[in-house]
């Protein structure tokens, strides 16, 4: 490795570690939405795929360091993943010391980097001889994957009747697209149609907005009220095993190991169940509720790293929530990447080793320090000066431009079809994750009905 | 626009103040919401098209371009969110 490779991997880990610092802070940002189209433009542009492996690093540990800082700050989420802390957050709030929630999280963040980097290294090689076995069978693997996910959903029979009709739009669309000649027959669009489901909430309410009835009927707010809880500014650089005692530290790892062994789970789910579980017997509130919140941000970094890692390392298919979501781009995108071809293919160990360490500790260094020293001002910033409107603008402007990259005008419409459907779906309670598989196992599902 | 939505309200108090509608867990105003989606569509899809034709020019200029959506977008746009200090309980 070259010495200008491992000043691009600097530069593009500083870069990923500052926007999302930023943009972890905005609330309602759903981690795929906001991770993936940005990913997704980098690999298409041809960058090298250690520099790519390093900003994307960098990029989750600086999401999920600072996801839960409007939590502490503010008592509303950041992300999905920092729901589950609301409640302790507050109970800290409620006790006069909402600085110490955002130490005790940031460092138990700290701790589940540290924990999860090594285990997925080694429990990736654990996994190296099944992936053979695992890439011969892809989409029957998928497609279980879909009829697995859709059974935990909690309208589970809705969810398992629409998998073969989702199957059949994308697939359906492709077919238009070869049959009109807008693309030629055998290449895939994949990409825009990944990024319409991930926005296809967002399609869906906008589209609400063009009918009248809905418009009129949907509830009317006036203008966000967000109270901020001042936070005193440290002196020196912090410690994030001065700052949790050895307890916490114990159970910070111990959360962050079981994150990273059950990465092909559901983070959210894992983080409720174990947080809850590891500071149930703590009877006073304000060690009961550091160590609830340490533990979860332990957890939830650990599985955002082992759930991109150990799939890239050791399968090179995405087989975890995370890897399927915001990761998806370091597994597919066609034409750079596919899933015969992408990162699992290209990157030797030492070069995963090596990127992985580079965006994480440049993540951790700059937003570890920042997030420590000027939560509350860099909430006040982005409360203040970064509309919503922006955010969703930004995101919708990447997505047409993806779509017509990937087949030209008509498939604008067409991701905003799949947009459509993708978002009903997710209303109905149907998540991303079976919709992600179906998008995987469409073709192989269509060619099952055909054949069959 | 505006118009339309502030006859909805039945309180002639806070007609003017509640137009905002929630979009992904947070508020924003519909007016606002499309001029947003028009400019960055504009700068984005627009930066994509003038670029020369050699990959990976469209992507890399087309990015710039919805990097100076979302910029312009946050100058002109004011978010809905208000926010004020509550002291410390010690």
């Amino acid at each position: 490795m070259d010495v200008t490779l491992i000043l691009q991997m600097i530069v593009a880990a500083a870069l990923g570690a500052t926007i999302y610092t930023i943009i972890g802070i905005a609330p309602g940002t759903d981690e795929t939405a906001v991770l993936a189209p940005v990913t997704l433009v980098l690999v298409l542009t041809g960058f090298h795929p250690v520099v790519i492996l390093s900003f994307f690093i960098a990029s989750i540990v600086a999401k999920k360091l600072t996801d839960s800082i409007p939590v502490a700050v503010a008592g509303i989420p950041g992300g999905v993943m920092a729901a589950p802390m609301v409640e302790h957050a507050m109970i800290l709030k409620r006790h006069g010391v909402p600085d110490l929630s955002i130490r005790k999280m940031a460092s138990g963040s700290v701790i589940g980097t540290l924990v999860a980097v090594p285990v997925s290294l080694i429990l990736a090689k654990a996994l190296v001889p099944l992936a053979d076995v695992i890439t011969q069978y892809a989409s029957p693997i998928f497609f279980a994957g879909a009829v697995f996910l859709a059974l935990m959903c909690k309208n589970r029979w809705l969810a398992l009747a629409t998998i073969v009709p989702f199957a059949l739009l994308i697939q359906g669309l492709r077919h238009l697209y070869w049959g009109v000649g807008s693309i030629p027959e055998g290449t895939t669009v994949f990409i825009s149609f990944f990024l319409g489901i991930t926005i296809g909430p967002v399609i869906l309410t906008l589209f609400e907005l063009l009918n009248k009835e809905k418009r009129e009927k949907l509830n009317r707010f006036g203008i966000k009220e967000i109270k901020l809880y001042k936070t005193k500014i440290e002196k020196g650089m912090p410690n994030p095993f001065k700052i949790l005692d050895k307890k916490e530290i114990g159970t910070s790892s111990f959360a962050a190991l079981l994150g990273s062994m059950t990465f092909f789970m559901s983070p959210v789910g894992m983080t409720i169940f174990l947080g809850e579980t590891l500071s149930s017997r703590i009877k006073d509130p304000i060690k009961k509720a550091s160590r609830a919140i340490s533990s979860m941000d332990g957890l939830t970094n650990a599985a955002y790293i082992s759930g991109t890692l150990i799939p890239l390392i050791a399968l090179g298919v995405p087989l975890s929530p995370m890897a399927i979501g915001p990761a998806n781009a370091l597994f597919n995108a066609p034409p750079v990447l596919t899933l015969e071809n992408n990162l699992h293919h290209l990157l030797s160990t030492s070069d995963f080793v090596w990127a992985t360490l580079i965006g994480s500790i440049i993540a951790l260094l700059l937003t570890f320090y920042v997030t420590i020293k000027y939560s509350q001002q860099i909430c006040e910033f982005v409360f203040k000066r970064v509309p919503h409107e922006a955010m969703l603008g930004l995101f919708f402007g990447l997505v047409l431009m993806l779509a017509f990259m990937d087949a030209g005008w008509i498939n604008i419409a067409g991701v905003l079809l799949v947009g459509l459907v993708a978002g009903v779906l997710h209303r109905w309670g149907i998540n991303y994750g079976v919709q992600f598989m179906v998008l995987y196992s469409a073709p192989w599902i269509v060619s099952q009905i055909v054949g069959g | 626009m505006m118009a339309e939505l502030g006859t909805n309200t039945n309180q002639p108090k806070i007609e003017t103040k509640e137009q905002n509608v929630e979009v992904w867990e947070d508020l924003v105003s519909i007016r606002d919401l499309v001029l947003s989606l028009i400019i960055c569509s504009v700068t984005t899809l627009g930066g994509y098209l003038v670029a020369p034709a050699e990959p990976p020019k469209p992507l890399i200029f087309g990015l710039l371009g919805a990097l100076l959506g979302f910029i312009v977008c946050s100058f002109i746009i004011k978010p809905k969110r208000a926010f004020n200090y509550e002291d410390r309980e010690e």
